[in-house]
């Protein structure tokens, strides 16, 4: 029996090939996002699951609010007391460690032999960092690696970088062209799914601060593994107890967290953590999609089944007339359906490991089979072959055998070919769908827009940005002299940070006709006198720092500085004041005293993401981090290659590292171009799949009608007007998901939005567009066949048997 | 073999009453080769379709083989209905998508009947109709005649007690016509199959052993040959 029905089925896939290839390719392509959006998400979820003790590790987050402050601020990193003191305190705590990113505090330039490499993942860890999170040792010993202060255990691929075949435990890598680092441990490849990831693990014990027990100054990521059973949260107050005990506070409030390890990437608020977050919500989003496209194609291969069913009914009419049974017609489609299942699956999956690749460059993330375990993923694609084979053969296969033989042996199947109702509903909610996509897919791409053309009140384009994370200002000095020379150099300016995304929090804590327990925390960045000019930073009021300014604290002993400051309008709104009343007024920013010297125009510091909040700018000549080089814009590449040489000149054994400053604000919106690029992925495929279920329903219905179409042109009408009668029955259904689609669209848009402080309008532009394009879509899909049917001709669809 | 007593099937119009067979009764007996005539719309095809259970009457009593019918439920019926009768189209209805041989052996599929004793039957049918030959072959590679062979094949293949044929001759020439009332004669002598035929022929009517003439839903006259 079932041999028979594999016969039929394959019999009649072969028979019907652009039907079957349609729904094939439907089902295959949903299958393929469904997979590929899952294997996304595995990886989400699974990130830092790998660690033994996952479930017992957290990290400890340092939030304050300052009575000033409307809302309280969540950081990531730490003080360097915190872990050694707790862990000494409280018995819940089995042990701890403390990591730096070296490589943002320092040039991180290692050298072996001739090989210098500027590293960009250098971490530096307590010794127990290896105990408590697990990596996998190729050579050398998780527990002992870092326990002497000149440690370091390095990656495999970093391995190969410097010694190539050789053996590296115990070779030395010169870091910074002082500390001579001993290769004690290889380890695999950090996984990309880990929140913590480096290239170089060194001793904590080799930073100066591992010798200070601070409460303050903040730099630190610190992770707690709890004992089995103990109470995060109750230790987390225990700890906030600990320190606002000691230290009784006025009208500001600060307290400790503990975020279990596996949430940290997905739901984290903290900010300045090691890598930017991930986004829950954006699982979430996904998660929904990959479930729709499914449905959708699972609704395409439903409605195209059906929608043959006039051509299957004298099958089903005969097989009854013969004594089959409802339920062995019923198995009989649902095996066919089964077939073409089985078919899609295998192509959806040839597709998925083409996409792959792409897909991984796309998301950052090494995806692939191996993100899935092996025997998961075929208990998955067995699940998705009943899930699918059941979700669109069911109907199908209920619809078709329930036929009564007696009138569709007769010939008129039509007549009974019910669910039209249904199978409009099926189009309806697909292009829901499309119409859905094609208007997020608009919102999001002028969004994006508006961010890389919006004026931020920072002049960068045409900037260099090189790192110079360290270097002693004389240097910095001379070089910056040398290059001032070189044509298409129009200035130069040394920054704290890079000055699209300052970090450094601060508090003005005294201000002149303020109470005594004033506190205003602000960003704040050491600058050089140049700054603002060099960047285009607009003054309202006041005048930019001078000379004087810079002798003032590079001269002076730093107890006795006075320092200019520069604040924003945003800062002196904060204070009470008008820019004009703001200069000369006398301010203590952290202990360093002075006055304000001018007000600068409020420009963004941050993302887009949010509002634009006080910010100081000083001069402090003591540590620079960036260099930025304003160039002409004309002969980039030549002007590149004459600060490399001079740079070379200056610095020989370091590398040179340079990106340009509005690459890095695009970096900024990197999660929000990959949120468009989805996007708009999947709108083509939801487009294309939707007219395939469209275009199934044309094929439908204009046989249907095709005795009426028949008699209309019998009666005189032209082919216009019945490509016109037979397209305007489906332009209305489009029109319908419009409708229902826009307000839907527009809804999750706007949130989306909300993310924003900077953003647009949505336009009503946008939902006129949207619809056309899915309307034009519709009609040219429908077109072929209602052309098809108005030329054909009258005589043969009226002769009745 | 079957009896109809005071069957009508009428369709509702506006607030009257459109019969199609109106109060028909009717007793064949075993063995008999019964031809149905009358004009277009008179509800010949209605009352074998009732006989043949593939249509339900909206009155009357229908009983077949001693079992009230009209009391059976869907399932019963078509257990019945599988057991005992073989249907013959005026268009052939063969399955497009399966060979002559397939054709004929699906009735036998829906009985569950083992696949050696089908491969028996089939190949014992296919001797019997001289079409060993064409067995490969699918149905639109076949002439009409040829077609209406494996139709009745296929109707035979379940030994059915009763063959129900809606103008089976209808799509063919004269000579194919012929050869097919040969057959059931042959069947219906030799067989001893009931055979119940609706036709437009009165030639053809002249192979039966009765004629039954309806008009307007009603017997208007049956005579013994």
């Amino acid at each position: 029996m079932i041999r028979n029905y594999l016969k039929t089925a394959w019999r009649n896939l072969l028979q019907n090939k652009t039907t079957s290839l349609i729904s094939m390719v439907g089902l295959a392509v949903g299958i393929c996002c469904f997979l590929l959006l899952t294997t996304y998400l595995i990886n989400e979820l699974r990130y830092d699951r790998f660690n033994v003790n996952a479930d017992r590790i957290s990290r400890l987050t340092f939030s304050y609010k300052s009575a000033d402050d409307n809302e309280a601020k969540t950081a990531a990193i730490t003080p360097t007391a915190p872990v050694p003191v707790f862990k000494k305190v409280f018995s819940d705590i089995e042990d701890g460690v403390r990591i730096v990113n070296y490589s943002n505090m320092r040039a991180a330039v290692v050298q072996f032999g001739d090989k210098v490499f500027k590293e960009k993942k250098m971490l530096a860890a307590d010794e127990s960092f290896f105990k408590i999170f697990t990596f996998k040792f190729i050579q050398g010993n998780a527990a002992s690696s870092l326990s002497n202060s000149s440690s370091i255990v390095i990656t495999a691929s970093t391995a190969k970088k410097y010694f190539g075949d050789d053996n590296p435990m115990g070779k030395i890598l010169k870091v910074d062209q002082k500390n001579n680092m001993m290769v004690t441990g290889v380890i695999e490849d950090v996984p990309e799914y880990s929140q913590i990831k480096f290239d170089l693990m060194a001793s904590y014990a080799m930073m100066p601060r591992s010798l200070t027990r601070a409460w303050d100054s903040s730099n630190d990521y610190s992770y707690i593994l709890l004992k089995p059973g103990a109470d995060r949260v109750a230790v987390a107050k225990q700890m906030t107890n600990y320190i606002t005990k000691d230290r009784p506070q006025s009208g500001n409030k600060m307290w400790f967290s503990l975020e279990p390890l596996t949430k940290v990437h997905l739901y984290t608020t903290a900010t300045y953590g090691l890598e930017p977050s991930g986004n829950i919500k954006y699982v979430y989003i996904l998660g929904f999609v990959a479930v729709i496209l499914l449905i959708l194609a699972c609704v395409n291969f439903l409605n195209l089944v059906t929608a043959r069913s006039a051509e299957r009914a004298k099958e089903i009419g005969v097989r009854k007339v013969m004594g089959a049974m409802r339920g062995q017609l019923f198995s009989q489609f649902i095996i066919e359906a089964g077939i073409i299942t089985l078919f899609s699956i295998a192509i959806g999956v040839a597709l998925l490991a083409g996409l792959f690749p792409s897909f991984s460059t796309f998301t950052g993330q090494a995806l692939g089979f191996q993100t899935w375990n092996l025997s998961w993923l075929l208990m998955a694609l067995v699940a998705l072959f009943m899930l699918v084979t059941l979700l669109a053969g069911t109907y199908p296969s209920l619809y078709l055998s329930a036929f009564k033989p007696i009138v569709t042996l007769k010939g008129s199947a039509s007549s009974q070919a019910g669910g039209v109702m249904l199978r409009k509903s099926l189009v309806v909610f697909q292009f829901v769908v499309s119409v859905f996509f094609i208007i997020s897919t608009i919102i999001a791409g002028n969004q994006l827009h508006y961010i890389q053309s919006l004026n931020t009140g920072i002049n960068r384009e045409q900037v260099l940005v090189l790192d110079i994370g360290g270097m002693p200002y004389t240097k910095i000095e001379s070089f910056k002299t040398e290059i001032s020379q070189q044509t298409g150099v129009l200035g130069s300016t040394a920054s704290y940070d890079s000055p699209v995304n300052v970090g450094g929090g601060y508090s003005i804590n005294t201000a002149e006709g303020k109470n005594s327990d004033y506190n205003l925390f602000v960003t704040a960045i050491p600058v050089e006198k140049s700054f603002t000019k060099t960047l285009g930073i607009k003054l309202v009021a006041g005048s930019d720092l001078d000379i004087g300014d810079e002798q003032q604290v590079q001269d002076t002993a730093s107890a006795k500085r006075r320092y200019s400051f520069i604040l924003n309008e945003t800062a002196v709104a904060a204070m009470g004041w008008k820019p004009e009343q703001a200069i000369g007024k006398k301010i203590g920013l952290n202990g360093r005293m002075g006055t304000i010297k001018a007000v600068a125009k409020d420009f963004n510091f941050a993302s887009l993401h949010e509002k634009i909040t006080p910010i100081v700018m000083f001069p402090e000549y003591d540590w620079f981090g960036k260099l930025l080089i304003k160039t002409s814009g004309k002969n980039t590449a030549n002007t590149v290659a004459a600060i490399q040489a001079k740079w070379h000149k200056f610095y020989p054994n370091a590398p040179f590292e340079y990106h340009f400053l509005d690459q890095e604000f695009d970096a900024m919106y990197k999660t929000d171009q990959r949120t468009g690029g989805i996007l708009t992925a999947f709108t083509v495929v939801t487009i294309f799949i939707s007219c395939l279920g469209l275009f199934g329903l044309a094929v439908f219905s204009t046989r249907q009608r095709i005795k009426e179409i028949g008699i209309r042109k019998v009666l005189g009408a032209g082919v216009v007007s019945i490509v016109g009668l037979i397209s305007f029955d489906f332009i209305k259904l489009v029109l319908i998901a419009i409708l229902i689609s826009s307000p839907i669209a527009w809804y999750a848009m706007n949130s989306w939005l909300q993310d924003f402080a900077f953003r647009i309008d949505i336009q009503w532009w946008v939902f006129v567009i949207a619809g056309g394009t899915a309307a034009l879509i519709a009609f040219l899909t429908v077109s072929y066949q209602s052309i098809k049917a108005a030329l054909s001709n009258p005589v043969k669809s009226l002769r009745s048997e | 073999m079957l009896s109809l007593q005071h069957i009508s099937k009428y369709y509702q119009v506006g607030g009257n009453k459109n019969f199609v067979i109106n109060d028909i009764s009717l007793d064949i007996d075993e063995g008999e080769f019964v031809s149905i005539m009358g004009p277009s719309g008179s509800g010949k095809s209605t009352l074998l379709n009732i006989i043949g259970m593939l249509d339900e009457p909206t009155d009357g009593f229908h009983y077949f083989v001693d079992q009230a019918v009209h009391q059976l439920k869907e399932k019963q019926r078509s257990a019945l209905y599988k057991q005992y009768i073989g249907f013959v189209f005026q268009a052939y209805h063969l399955i497009d998508e399966l060979t002559v041989y397939e054709n004929i052996e699906t009735p036998l599929i829906y009985q569950d009947v083992k696949g050696s004793e089908r491969k028996a039957m089939v190949a014992d049918m296919l001797d019997r109709f001289q079409i060993v030959g064409k067995k490969d072959l699918f149905p639109a590679q076949l002439s009409g005649g040829q077609q209406q062979l494996v139709g009745i094949a296929r109707a035979l293949i379940a030994k059915p007690k009763l063959l129900l044929a809606d103008e089976p001759t209808g799509n063919l020439n004269s000579k194919q016509g012929e050869e097919i009332m040969e057959l059931f004669r042959k069947l219906n002598k030799e067989d001893g199959v009931t055979i119940i035929q609706v036709t437009h022929s009165e030639k053809n009517a002249e192979y039966g052993t009765r004629i039954i003439n309806l008009l307007d839903g009603r017997v208007e006259s049956s005579r013994t040959l």
